[in-house]
């Protein structure tokens, strides 16, 4: 169950850093990195097999580019499938959240 | 997973390493970026992203169709390691081919045997009924014709029941008269055995009254063999005895019942065969078919209801018999299970320690194998994908094995199939067949897990890095222990196999060493059986057995030639209750039984009985003259006691008119019966006692099997018609009475013999290796002061030390197993001490070779060379 949670966790985190456009595996491990303050640590043993796996349901496509020190560097984006893939699951991942809440600070009678 | 992306995986692999690749490079920009030399940061990048190849190989396995694509890579890499290691894999192969052969072999008998059901209809439906008189000896015996009748009218179990007479027919066809081998059966027969015939019919109610028609059923093969397997054959006629048949049906290939028969007729109960006195004569078979929904044990029942009122009705002929209900295929195959039992026991321990041996080849060459694998898993293999390797490997070991067992086990079936089925009934039937191949291909699978299993478990259980720190010096204590443990088990088991066959073997040679009372050498027998229809007086009869003698007598190289109503070589045919003038007053059905010879006076001389008393018989003893008989010791003392039997008289075959014959000698016993004790016997001259029914001896100057054309030719130039069947050398038959105990001695010692190899060779390799890995520890020692036979000892003792466990632990199962064997052992019990010292001596003695051979290598290693070895 908690390596589901997890990896789930980080199929979305993966999803949701494409939204604001394409980028390379590593700058989605740096933004996920950067935007959780360092909280959450991409561990790029499981980074890239997400990857194949995200591309392979049709979720990314990726694509070779150039980075911007002029590597080559093989970049990701966001299909159609993979929005409506990335809002349900945040619609999923908040009911998920709020009900652990609810378990963990119950409100005021 | 789609195949496209299966097929394009390697593709696939090459983008994810240039992606990496791309990584790396990107990270040690940064790293620069951040102001760390360019060799820091390379390294710090690396050290970010982990283990790429593991990486790689996690996508590449997303890619591939997991289980089959690592089989197949497990299989390919394992048939590498084997072809590497040749003389460990030969060993190993052929090591297990033995055990997987041994059990493929006996398990293709117990199924052929033991678990294909009978070819008839419903066959366990089937039943044998007898009768039996347990307190007399007899717990099954035939039954008599009176009480058939009585039985099968008034018996509500059965759908149908019918006698069989099983007896055997002059043939009269075509140059040479044959003998053919058939049994007179009631209508009912062929409806009880659930058989229906491929042309023709079988026999009709009306058939039973004796005097109609005369009409026979044809086995499939005489009607190939004699008639050519002529379409219309139907209505034909063929002369058996003198008497001519009309063929009225042919049954299916393969019907045979009783065994060997090939032709049915009609039974004929004459009004004396079914008359009151003839209750007490037993002699006919009685098989039965059970109604659907009655139970064997229901049967039984219902017929010991029915012994019983014919005991109160019949007093004098049927007090204390009783009847029993046997399923046919329970009868045929009785003896059998017990010694098929004690063998599937014996190769089972065999391939276990078959599989121990291997397991502990392994073992060793795990220690050698202990880096590469450390290797393997600092490059990231896991755990479980490593045992599966090696587990796969094991598989792959045995089953190259099985494929050469089953080679071995054609070769053993082979051999059984040509036993006569006195030794195994339906030996014919036995063959590699698909469940016997299912069979082997489970236990192929099952021994690989269990050989391979603990050898992959302790290689992939250390730290890897505790053993590349080792270096090349790879030695562990832990995995003494496994190796100790197997080395036990293999003799333990070896020792219970050992004692197994040392009882049986044993049993053996005192069977053969057996005085029986006669001799079999250069002795040839043959069989005669006089049709009635052309001899039907007592007188003609012993017209033609004289003149045969007379001829036979006179051929050139021919010692002597004899006539008996039975022949002891083959166990007694006839047992008749006798009277003494004490025992007169006793009922019939109390009297004591004896075997029963008629025969000619040359008997005893060609036989080699020793005459102890009065004279044998002469010519001058005939028809006209007093009535004669001789007994044999054992008669003459358990009722004569202390009185000189000569003089005295005897009447044989008591209830059918007493007859009382004069003693006029005493002859030594014979063992025809059972090697156990010596049966009383009485003998009657075939002068006084015409007989239709006579085995043939004649005693040569040498090798007696050259005069089997000579006692045709001479027969027939007394009757043209008349056939001498079965003939056979003493030697043959003697060895056919003993060719079941020596069959499972011979198998049992074999397996046994094998397993003290495996066993011993088990010893030795631990030995070998516990010497190799200590060179270093023995070196120490010399330099430090120790003597060769102080080297000596600590190496012989660790490896005796494990023999006397493997001793002890194995005499403890002897005694607890042996048991088992009990109805197969002669003159032993089950627990001979001698017999257990004898083996765990012997067995002490080879595991003591097995570990002074590499004692011996210990003792002659040079301290200084060991120790530079560091």
């Amino acid at each position: 169950m908690q390596a589901d949670l997890l990896q789930g966790t980080l199929d979305l985190l993966i999803l949701q850093t494409l939204v604001l456009g394409a980028a390379h595996g590593h700058t989605i491990a740096h933004v996920i990195e950067h935007r959780s303050e360092a909280v959450l640590q991409v561990e790029h043993g499981s980074l890239y097999p997400a990857l194949h796996r995200l591309e392979d349901r049709g979720w990314i496509a990726s694509f070779w580019g150039t980075s911007e020190n002029n590597r080559k560097a093989r970049y990701y984006r966001l299909t159609a499938a993979g929005r409506r893939q990335l809002a349900q699951q945040t619609s999923r991942w908040e009911q998920l959240v709020g009900a652990i809440n609810r378990v963990l600070r119950p409100a005021k009678e | 997973m789609s195949w496209l992306r299966f097929l394009h995986r390697d593709r696939w692999d090459q983008e994810r390493r240039r992606e990496l690749q791309a990584y790396l490079e990107i990270e040690t920009d940064e790293n620069i970026a951040r102001g760390m030399t360019q060799e820091q940061a390379r390294y710090a990048a690396r050290r970010k992203l982990g283990n790429p190849t593991q990486i790689r190989e996690e996508i590449y396995r997303m890619n591939s169709l997991g289980f089959i694509e690592s089989l197949w890579q497990d299989l390919r890499c394992g048939v590498r390691m084997l072809c590497k290691n040749a003389g460990f894999t030969a060993i190993a192969v052929l090591t297990l081919a033995l055990g997987i052969g041994a059990n493929t072999a006996i398990f293709s008998v117990i199924h052929a045997v033991l678990l294909s059901p009978l070819p008839y209809d419903n066959p366990d439906r089937i039943v044998l009924l007898m009768e039996s008189d347990p307190a007399k000896g007899f717990p099954t015996f035939s039954v008599s014709p009176p009480n058939y009748v009585d039985w099968r009218n008034s018996a509500t179990s059965f759908e149908a029941m019918a006698s069989i007479s099983p007896g055997t027919f002059n043939f009269a066809s075509g140059a040479e008269p044959e003998r053919l081998r058939g049994a007179r059966v009631a209508s009912s027969f062929f409806t009880a055995m659930g058989a229906t015939p491929a042309m023709g019919r079988t026999f009709l109610p009306e058939d039973d009254v004796v005097g109609k028609a005369s009409v026979a059923v044809l086995s499939y093969g005489l009607w190939a063999r004699h008639f050519g397997s002529d379409p219309q054959v139907i209505g034909k006629s063929l002369t058996l005895d003198g008497k001519s048949y009309r063929v009225a049906g042919v049954m299916q290939n393969g019907f045979q019942f009783p065994p060997g028969a090939e032709l049915w007729l009609p039974s004929e109960f004459a009004k004396d065969d079914l008359g009151p006195d003839a209750r007490g004569a037993h002699y006919l078979w009685v098989i039965a078919r059970l109604k659907s929904g009655v139970s064997i044990q229901q049967a039984q029942g219902e017929m010991q209801a029915v012994s019983s009122g014919l005991e109160h009705q019949y007093p004098r002929t049927n007090t204390g018999w009783t009847s029993r209900v046997v399923s046919l295929s329970e009868r045929t195959v009785g003896n059998v299970r017990s010694t098929l039992f004690v063998l599937s026991g014996a190769v089972g321990f065999l391939l276990l320690i078959a599989c121990a041996n291997v397991a502990n080849l392994l073992l060793a060459r795990a220690s050698a194998r202990r880096r590469e694998i450390a290797i393997r898993f600092s490059m990231g293999a896991g755990r479980l994908r490593i045992a599966r390797q090696l587990v796969t490997e094991s598989i792959l070991l045995s089953g190259s094995a099985s494929g050469v067992g089953l080679v071995l086990a054609e070769w053993a079936i082979r051999a059984l199939r040509t036993l006569p089925p006195s030794n195994l009934p339906r030996a014919e039937s036995i063959q590699l067949d698909l469940p016997v191949l299912g069979f082997t291909a489970v236990i192929a699978i099952l021994t690989g897990l269990l050989f391979g299993l603990a050898p992959a478990l302790q290689i992939t259980r250390g730290a890897p890095v505790e053993t590349l720190k080792e270096g090349r010096r790879a030695s562990s204590t832990g995995r003494h222990g496994v190796r100790s443990a197997l080395v036990v088990l293999e003799t333990t088991l070896a020792l219970v196999l050992l004692v197994g066959s040392g009882l049986l073997l044993k049993s053996f040679v005192r069977l053969q060493s057996v005085d029986l009372g006669f001799q079999s050498r250069n002795i040839l027998t043959g069989e005669l059986s006089l049709p009635r229809s052309k001899y039907s007086t007592g007188q003609q009869q012993i017209q033609f057995f004289e003149q045969v003698l007379e001829r036979l007598e006179s051929v050139k190289g021919v010692r002597e030639a004899a006539l008996a109503s039975g022949n002891p070589m083959q166990g007694s045919n006839y047992s008749f209750a006798f009277a003494t003038k004490d025992l007169q007053a006793l009922a019939p059905a109390d009297q004591p039984s004896a075997g029963y010879y008629v025969v000619s006076p040359n008997y005893f001389q060609t036989l080699g009985i020793p005459l102890l008393a009065g004279r044998t018989f002469t010519r001058e003893d005939s028809q006209g003259t007093p009535r004669v008989a001789i007994i044999s010791r054992a008669l003459a003392r358990r009722f004569f006691y202390d009185r000189n039997p000569l003089g005295q008289t005897i009447a044989i075959g008591a209830g059918q008119g007493t007859v009382w014959r004069e003693i006029v000698g005493v002859v030594g016993d014979v063992k025809d019966d059972s090697p156990e004790e010596g049966a009383m016997s009485a003998y009657e001259p075939y002068t006084q006692m015409a007989w239709d029914d006579m085995t043939l001896f004649v005693r040569s100057d040498g090798d007696a099997s050259k005069f089997a054309t000579t006692i045709r030719a001479e027969v027939m130039a007394v009757d043209k018609d008349q056939p001498v069947a079965d003939i056979s050398t003493g030697e043959q038959l003697m060895a056919q009475a003993v060719a079941q105990p020596q069959l499972r001695t011979l198998l049992l010692s074999l397996f046994a013999g094998l397993a003290l190899v495996l066993a011993s060779l088990g010893i030795y390799g631990v030995m070998s290796h516990t010497v190799a890995q200590r060179t270093h520890e023995i070196g120490v020692r010399m330099a430090l002061g120790a003597g060769r036979s102080s080297v000596l000892r600590l190496v012989l003792s660790n490896g005796m030390r494990l023999t006397l466990l493997g001793i002890a632990l194995g005499s403890a199962g002897a005694f607890a197993l042996t048991r088992l064997m009990k109805g197969f052992l002669f003159h032993v019990t089950p627990t001979d001490p001698v017999t257990f010292v004898e083996v765990a001596l012997f067995l002490f003695l080879v595991a003591l070779l097995a570990s002074y051979i590499p004692a011996r290598r210990a003792t002659r290693v040079d301290p200084v060379v060991a120790l530079r070895y560091e």
